[in-house]
């Protein structure tokens, strides 16, 4: 199969021709600015992931909320999902970037992670 | 009563690119850089960018946001910068005296090197004129993301965003996650504003419809949006008859472009670009006002804040070495935008060491170059498999290449 797959990994966005089979994976990208485009289609084609990143409401911090993402990327379809895992959970300050605000989140081995230092208010 | 502070190296504005600046001051000798911001925290839009994608150029790796803006704030903190918070800069001289005013009244700076960084601010409904009322619900897509991202405020359970550009694409996703309805994005252009990856990945994963070359052209609603009225556009930016449709929504986000904020630097009188809008600089930075120096937004709309980092640090650097040794090298070598770009940067070179040229298409070209001619022969040439005007393209040219610069004249173009 033929199919252009725009790569997500950086901004460029390079619009990759990819030729694949089910049963064979990819076997050739073209079109491509960088070697990071080989994997995300892969993955793209046969198992595609996505970061989640959103904010945690905080107690005491010096910030109403804490950026919080996926410390890997989770499966796409689980987004929304997610979303509403994490729907009432709450975070204490004082939090340091990369602290694990709620381990395996929606059981598939992603934590998720603080992306920002909030401070004792 | 106000006081009067001396200092090697002024940033004003403490985004990414001032704090990106003022740390490479400091390491480029400047004893004193003072790094002026009139917001309670330093990091600029980056606090309010909680979604990924920073840093890959710079430390090949994709950070969010704040992660990026951390770094640089632990930066300056440890290279000792000194950071004015809640500081509005009122006035800047071209004798580099800067008055400030905060909550310690007004303060005067002498400042050996000013760095402009002061970013760019959304162009508003205002700037777009919308007929209709004047209800509440309409937001530009980067205040509704300091709502939702820093304050914790919800906007709006129905959304129509106006303008495909890169933060309304992200506040799509963003919005949908929270739970709201996106109805659709609707853009003026015959194609969209931001990156693919955006695209994919906001509003393809999502379902959210984009529609192309469509405006809104009024908006519906007495106290709060009660909808928006949508048509179709012509080639010359026409509304096309038969094509209005109402859009029931309770919230219309802009997304329709970012104005930099170069008030200071007209203000100070100096030469600004009629297509970037910010100061026109040399490959130091430097603009046609000596000792001041621009960089990041304020100077051109960056898509990629690596980019944007990269450029600051070089100036951060020129406003240390000309603040300690006013000494930089000349750059007596004119450049100039030719076929197919819309602007290049910088305006003047010395030559004397390689350059990263930023430029934009007009259009959208395949298989085409970007060409580098003095005297009518090339010197050089980078093949483009792809450009169009949402990309920012740059090129690096190595200072080898000037040796065939001739009458200090040089052009870049697209050709085949």
């Amino acid at each position: 199969m033929n199919s252009t797959v725009i790569c997500i990994v950086c901004p460029v966005s390079c619009p990759c021709e990819v030729e694949w089979t089910k049963e064979g994976g990819v076997t050739k990208v073209e079109n491509n600015q960088c070697k990071l485009a080989f994997e995300y289609v892969e993955g793209e084609l046969f198992d595609p992931r996505r970061m989640l990143t959103t904010s945690v409401p905080v107690d005491g911090g010096n910030w109403p909320l804490v950026s919080v993402k996926s410390h890997v990327p989770i499966p796409k379809d689980q987004m929304l999902n997610a979303m509403k895992a994490i729907g009432d959970l709450r975070a204490k300050a004082p939090i340091k970037v990369g602290d694990v605000i709620m381990p395996d989140f929606i059981g598939s081995g992603a934590d998720l992670v603080a992306t920002r230092n909030v401070a004792v208010a | 009563m106000s006081s009067h502070e001396q200092a090697d190296v002024a940033v004003i504005g403490g985004g990414p690119a001032g704090l990106a600046a003022a740390a490479e001051a400091k390491a480029a000798g400047a004893s004193r850089v003072l790094l002026l911001e009139r917001d309670d925290r330093v990091g600029g839009i980056l606090n309010q960018q909680v979604h990924d994608g920073f840093g890959t150029k710079v430390f090949n790796e994709a950070l969010t946001g704040p992660e990026y803006a951390a770094i640089y704030e632990d930066r300056v903190n440890e290279r000792e910068v000194e950071t004015w918070l809640k500081t509005h800069v009122i006035n800047v001289t071209k004798d580099r005296l800067i008055t400030v005013h905060s909550d310690k009244g007004l303060r005067t700076i002498e400042a050996g090197s000013v760095v402009l960084s002061m970013g760019c601010r959304e162009r508003t409904r205002g700037a777009i004129g919308t007929a209709g009322t004047r209800p509440a619900g309409v937001f530009t897509a980067g205040a509704v993301q300091n709502y939702m991202n820093v304050r914790n405020l919800a906007v709006g359970r129905k959304v129509v965003i106006l303008g495909s550009g890169d933060i309304g694409l992200i506040m799509a996703r963003r919005l949908k996650l929270e739970g709201a309805e996106v109805v659709c994005v609707a853009e003026i252009l015959p194609q969209p504003s931001g990156i693919g990856a955006n695209l994919v990945r906001c509003l393809e994963d999502f379902d959210i419809p984009l529609y192309l070359s469509t405006t809104v052209v009024e908006i519906h609603g007495k106290s709060r949006v009660t909808g928006v009225t949508l048509a179709e556009v012509g080639p010359k930016m026409g509304e096309k008859k038969g094509t209005r449709r109402f859009i029931e929504c309770d919230t219309l986000l802009l997304s329709v472009g970012l104005i930099p904020e170069n008030e200071l630097t007209n203000k100070i009188g100096i030469i600004t670009n009629p297509v970037t809008t910010g100061a026109v600089v040399d490959d130091s930075f430097r603009t046609s006002v000596p000792g001041i120096f621009s960089c990041g937004n304020v100077l051109q709309v960056h898509d990629v804040v690596d980019y944007a980092t990269m450029e600051s640090e070089k100036a951060g650097t020129a406003a240390a070495i000309w603040a300690t040794t006013g000494k930089l090298p000349d750059a007596d070598i004119k450049v100039s935008a030719g076929a197919g770009l819309r602007y290049v940067l910088p305006a003047t070179i010395s030559g004397t060491d390689a350059v990263d040229f930023t430029m934009r298409s007009w259009r959208e070209e395949h298989d085409q170059s970007v060409i580098f001619k003095s005297g009518g022969e090339e010197v050089r040439r980078l093949r483009m498999p792809h450009m169009e005007p949402a990309g920012m393209i740059r090129v690096r040219v190595g200072k080898g290449r000037f040796r065939r610069i001739v009458n200090n004249e040089l052009t870049v173009e697209v050709g085949a």
